[in-house]
């Protein structure tokens, strides 16, 4: 027995001892909830605001890894395409598990102080930076009623929570005891207080128009024709924030704390491990937050940019009685022959497998494709969702897209742009915004 | 069975057990701000200071001064505080600070000041304010720009009358004879 343990790995000891383990905890979870499983509904059900909070708060933790898991991905294989390299295709279909990949990677990787260090803060900076990012998410409407919490004062929260990271990065910087880090903490120290100012002010001109602060209404006030979204009435404001955003994410053109090719990482170079890891998944979090955000304030969050046609499908299951289940059995079958009918008949040389395949992935997607439509079309949350998705990853694309385009800019550039050109411009945007608010009367 | 006003064993209420926990953040971190030897641990011990200041001002349901807290004292002042002694010291310098060799000037204006405090909160009357009202945002704009729109104003010029001295002193120190 102790020779057999003492062969295994140190994986097979760890597997070893945790199934048989979450095998006695579920076994005993599923008594509890047959037992008690009522009176614990009970208590919930009472208690649903703080149980809607907590069981928001926690999926938005655990969905940001994946969605930052995608955003790297896409960075990597999109700018391999704008670069003519094939990127990552060699971990899953197409590479697409490449990040995951090297999300394990740096779980494994030696988890170092340097000396001189001060430990403490360099422990803390990458969760204050992680949570800063995150914790904005909390804000967004996802979709019509799927938001983790509509607050009063929701757009300014997120700008209070988004200007913590920069105390984050400051104390990477220097607590890292590396003149590079030092730099690379003051420059972002710099830059992002710089670019608070614009991002704040050129959204004042879009508050006076909403007459609130609470991110759902403010989606909500911009429907049903996407003419009614607020890029159109504040198109400077856009472009102001668009450009602020981008700073404010450390991306390019305006990467500078972590500018590799003149202070290593900047803030990050002393940094190994899933410490580094926290600092990369906050950039690339922060990417997707800025992008939702942008959508939610001038692209209409989750609205679609036309109201569609009201339209019911009456399905009832429960009437086809017999035939519901001769139609599960048959369908399938039927639709897969006749759709792979057409790939066997057409091209002779194709062998009957084959054609089975394409028609049974044919019939696969048609399959996907009805049900999201269906989902659609009874489900707002679903379209809302779908829209909301849609809208925010284009603008990630665009994010990506300028990374590979645009080479990064100065620091005095950099300054000089935000103070002698963003503030005045966003000043005129408020400014006539007000003046015409006052002509037009509201 | 929803949870009620106050926890189920201690009897104490739960805004009650909340504001100590964040009373007691906010003091021990406060003391940190002026104990601590290292003067970056103490800038960032009164980030942490000014946060349980943001929560305490939840807890009295004032969403939009918590909010400008964070925004303003942690995402501002606090940074820019950080910023100037990261500019201005070096690991290599001395670790002791300065200020330390104030402590007997500090304690009597510390002295004083308890007592100045002691003795406003001894004059007040606290019988009235029993009851926590929620501070809508938009009243509170109302109330800013309606009532007290002259303030408000006069505060802004003030603020404009420093940034112009700011400027005028940086201006003058790079321009003179060096």
């Amino acid at each position: 027995m102790s020779r057999a343990w003492g062969r295994l790995t140190l994986p097979g000891k760890v597997v070893f001892t945790l199934v048989p383990l979450l095998l006695v905890l579920s076994v005993a979870l599923v008594i509890v909830i047959a037992v008690f499983g009522g009176a614990m509904l009970d208590i919930l059900v009472a208690n649903v605001g703080i149980v809607r909070f907590l069981v928001a708060v926690t999926i938005l933790l655990l969905l940001a890894p994946p969605s930052a898991f995608i955003i790297i991905y896409m960075e990597m294989k999109i700018i391999a395409l704008m670069n003519l390299r094939l990127g990552p295709d060699r971990v899953g279909p197409w590479g697409t598990l490449l990040s995951t990949v090297h999300g394990l990677k740096v779980l494994m990787k030696e988890d170092f102080t340097p000396t001189g260090a001060d430990r403490i803060v360099f422990t803390w900076a990458p969760i204050v930076v992680f949570m800063a990012s995150v914790m904005g998410a909390l804000v967004i409407p996802f979709a019509p009623g799927l938001i983790a919490q509509d607050l009063n004062v929701g757009l300014l929260y997120f700008f209070a929570v988004g200007g913590l990271s920069v105390v984050g990065l400051l104390m990477a910087g220097w607590s890292s005891y590396n003149k590079y880090s030092l730099l690379g903490g003051l420059r972002s120290a710099a830059q992002m207080i710089s670019y608070e100012i614009p991002l704040t002010l050129s959204v004042v001109g879009l508050l006076i128009l909403a007459g609130t602060m609470s991110l759902n209404t403010i989606v909500e006030n911009q429907g049903p024709w996407f003419t009614d979204w607020y890029v159109f009435q504040q198109p400077l404001g856009f472009v102001i924030f668009f450009i602020a955003a981008t700073a404010e994410a450390n991306r390019t053109p305006f990467d500078l704390t972590e500018a590799d090719s003149e202070i290593v990482a900047g803030f990050a170079t002393e940094y190994s491990g899933m410490r580094f890891g926290f600092f990369f998944f906050a950039e690339y979090i922060n990417v997707f937050i800025m992008s939702a955000l942008l959508v939610t304030l001038f692209l209409g969050g989750w609205q679609a940019p036309f109201p569609f046609p009201e339209l019911h499908i009456a399905l009832d299951p429960g009437s086809l009685g017999i035939w519901l289940l001769l139609g599960i059995a048959i369908v399938p079958v039927v639709a897969t022959l006749v759709l792979a009918a057409p790939f066997y008949l057409l091209r002779s040389s194709t062998p009957w497998w084959q054609a089975l395949i394409a028609g049974f992935l044919l019939f696969n997607v048609l399959a996907v494709g009805a049900v999201l439509g269906i989902a659609y079309v009874n489900f707002d949350f679903v379209a809302g969702i779908l829209w909301f998705m849609g809208k925010t990853y284009a603008f990630v694309f665009v994010f990506v897209w300028m990374r590979g385009t645009l080479p990064r800019i100065r620091i005095d550039q950099l300054m000089g742009f935000a103070w002698k050109w963003l503030l005045p411009a966003s000043l005129v945007n408020l400014f006539v915004t007000a003046a015409a608010i006052v002509v037009v009367g509201n | 069975m929803a949870l009620g006003e106050t926890a189920p064993i201690i009897g104490i209420a739960f805004a009650d057990i909340l504001f100590v926990m964040l009373a007691a953040v906010m003091l021990g971190s406060a003391l940190m701000v002026v104990l601590l030897r290292d003067i970056i641990r103490s800038g960032l011990a009164m980030i942490v200071c000014f946060a349980a200041l943001a929560g305490i001002y939840v807890l009295l349901q004032a969403p939009l001064v918590a909010a400008a807290q964070v925004l303003v004292y942690i995402g501002a002042i606090s940074v820019l505080i950080l910023f100037a002694i990261m500019l201005t010291q070096t690991k290599a310098g001395p670790a002791r600070l300065v200020f330390q060799t104030q402590s007997a000037a500090a304690a009597v204006a510390a002295i004083v000041l308890a007592l100045v405090v002691a003795v406003a909160v001894g004059a007040t009357d606290w019988g009235e304010v029993g009851e926590r009202m929620h501070t809508a945002t938009d009243t509170l704009a109302r109330v800013l720009f309606d009532e007290f729109v002259l303030p408000f104003e006069v505060v802004s010029v003030l603020l404009l009358a420093a940034v112009i001295g700011a400027v005028y002193l940086a201006k003058r120190e790079e321009s003179g004879p060096s």
